[in-house]
């Protein structure tokens, strides 16, 4: 379970281009739920997930996971807990190492590392099944040095490491956006097979609205720092995507006459 | 071809002596390698660790201190030297380069001040050489054996190391710092260790080094950084990158191929002032060769263009 509670950020505080990228945030998502966040660009969805994430501290509020407070708790420690795939393919994964080499780090993510040889046997046939669930042919390229694979090929690496070992929370940002259509709904087929088959907890950004309307359990969105609407349950289930669009239009409207 | 002759006769018997020093200075090779290459944190610190392992050494064999607990002490102050300046980049973000650069400026008078003095004679003292089975002490080959023998562990150690799960952790924190601290890896703790661990190698063949010639001096470290990584491009061009183990193997073949070449070089006549320039010219030259290949429209570069390393 997290649950984010009050969480404020102010971005260049006290200069004139201050900017208030959570604004008293609350947002609650059971174990085993999906949640889908949506909104505008400066909505804060980014703020938002790096601030759960660890990448970026709070001025006020709370983080929780399954109940414990891990506000200041630095990434490299939370990572036990979280896993996260990058909206770009190049950071979820190390470039310059092996397929396996990525698979072994993402293991270990919440282990004690030892002085044990890293890749052993029993791993290799266990990253070689665990990748043929894609459908890519990378589990025959467990040598390949991931700087050769392609965006769409490493975005999938860095969801099977992610869902590997069962996270108690799992980060997508904007997951798919820099892949093409077809990889993109390969990407997303993926995540939601993982997801579902495994009971993960799940907090998704995404700007496109037609997987917001198709995927996940509540579609949260977000506005200026705070969390505008929230859609879940049967109304979740009949909304569709011109309906999530005009809360935009709402929005866009009222920009522009305070603009 | 009376020149050739006689520059072949004065190299060839330069042979061992070379070997000897390059087997040595695989070390620092070896430490300029692991933070510029394992680690992606260019570090300049080896200039200043290099001669601190050869003062502390120095200065501990002349209080009579047994010659291999002296290169372990000179090992540990250079991981000491290493882990200040990993730590003066994390903290302070202050470019790695400038870190090296303060760090290495700073040692200099830390290296003054633990011998006393700008240059010490240990001659005649015992040294690890001494040690080598089966050969008179004194001769090239009993340091080629002792040199030879334990950069051959330190190669398997870290041929080891860095394939164990630990290991694998720390290349992946030069690899993709982000990711590596996403998938619980402490970059903190990483970069210390391994740019404290490159330090502790040049140190320690600062520390063989004085052992070997007799005596310490404070200004022993000028230019081996070039050096270093001139040795360091070579053994890349001959044995590659494309694996830990070449990776780690190149600094070995680097060093005992350029220090053959300077031999070379200085047997057919160049003066030796001038080979710092000459290797200043052939590092450049190794660096330029990409842009070069490019064409000219490639070369001329934006004044923001990121640094090549």
């Amino acid at each position: 379970m997290l649950e984010i509670r009050s969480a404020r950020k102010t971005f260049y505080a006290g200069q004139p281009d201050e900017k208030v990228a959570l604004d008293n945030l609350d947002l609650t998502l059971q174990t085993g739920e999906f949640g889908v966040v949506i909104g505008s660009n400066g909505a804060g969805k980014s703020t938002m997930l790096n601030a759960v994430s660890g990448a970026l501290s709070l001025d006020s509020g709370a983080i929780l996971i399954n109940g414990d407070d891990v506000t200041s708790t630095p990434v490299h420690k939370r990572a036990t807990r979280i896993a996260r795939v990058f909206q770009d393919p190049m950071l979820g994964t190390a470039a310059s190492m092996t397929v396996a080499e990525n698979m072994l780090l993402a293991e270990l993510r919440s282990k004690k590392r030892t002085l044990a040889r890293g890749l052993n046997a029993k791993r290799l046939a266990d990253y070689k099944e665990r990748l043929s669930v894609l459908g890519l042919g990378l589990e025959n390229r467990l040598e390949t040095k991931v700087e050769l694979l392609s965006g769409g090929q490493r975005q999938s690496l860095s969801l099977i490491m992610a869902v590997g070992g069962s996270p108690d929370l799992l980060l997508l940002d904007e997951h798919t956006a820099a892949l093409d259509p077809r990889t993109a709904d390969l990407v997303m087929q993926a995540t939601v097979r993982a997801v579902d088959s495994l009971k993960l907890t799940t907090l998704m950004v995404t700007h496109n609205m037609q997987h917001a309307v198709d995927y996940g359990h509540r579609v949260i969105m977000l506005d200026a720092g705070r969390v505008k609407l929230q859609i879940g349950g049967e109304e979740k289930a009949n909304v569709t995507v011109a309906k999530l669009v005009d809360h935009f239009a709402v929005k866009t409207d009222a920009m522009m006459l305070g603009a | 071809m009376e020149f050739l002759s006689s520059t072949f006769t004065s190299y060839v018997a330069l042979v061992p002596v070379t070997l000897a020093q390059s087997l040595i200075l695989a070390f620092v090779v070896l430490g300029i390698m692991i933070p510029f290459r394992t680690l992606h944190f260019p570090d300049l610190t080896s200039e200043g660790a290099y001669p601190l392992g050869g003062c502390v050494c120095g200065i501990l064999i002349a209080a009579g201190v047994n010659p291999a607990l002296a290169i372990i002490a000179a090992l540990a102050c250079g991981f000491v030297a290493g882990c200040c300046t990993a730590l003066i980049h994390l903290r302070f973000r202050i470019h790695t380069l400038l870190a090296g650069i303060l760090m290495m400026t700073m040692l200099y008078s830390i290296n003054l001040r633990i011998m006393g003095k700008s240059n010490l004679s240990i001659f005649g003292s015992d040294t690890v050489y001494n040690w080598a089975p089966f050969v008179t002490p004194g001769f090239p080959v009993s340091k080629i054996i002792i040199a030879g023998i334990i950069g051959a562990g330190v190669f398997l150690a870290l041929n080891w190391f860095f394939k164990t799960e630990k290991g694998t952790a720390l290349r992946a924190v030069g690899s993709n710092p982000a990711m590596a601290e996403a998938q619980g890896i402490s970059v903190w703790i990483s970069t210390i260790v391994g740019v404290g661990l490159a330090s502790a190698f040049s140190a320690t063949s600062g520390a063989l080094m004085v052992q070997s010639q007799g005596f310490a001096d404070v200004n022993m470290g000028l230019g081996i950084l070039i050096n270093g990584l001139a040795a360091l491009m070579i053994g890349e061009a001959v044995v590659g990158k494309k694996s830990v183990f070449r990776q780690l193997l190149a600094p070995f073949v680097g060093a005992i191929i350029y220090y053959q070449l300077v031999s070379l070089c200085l047997a057919a006549g160049m003066p030796p002032p001038d080979l710092k320039l000459a290797t200043g010219l052939f590092v450049l030259a190794m660096l330029a060769l990409p842009t070069l290949k490019r064409g000219r429209g490639a070369g001329g570069a934006p004044a923001h263009e990121k640094l090549r390393e």
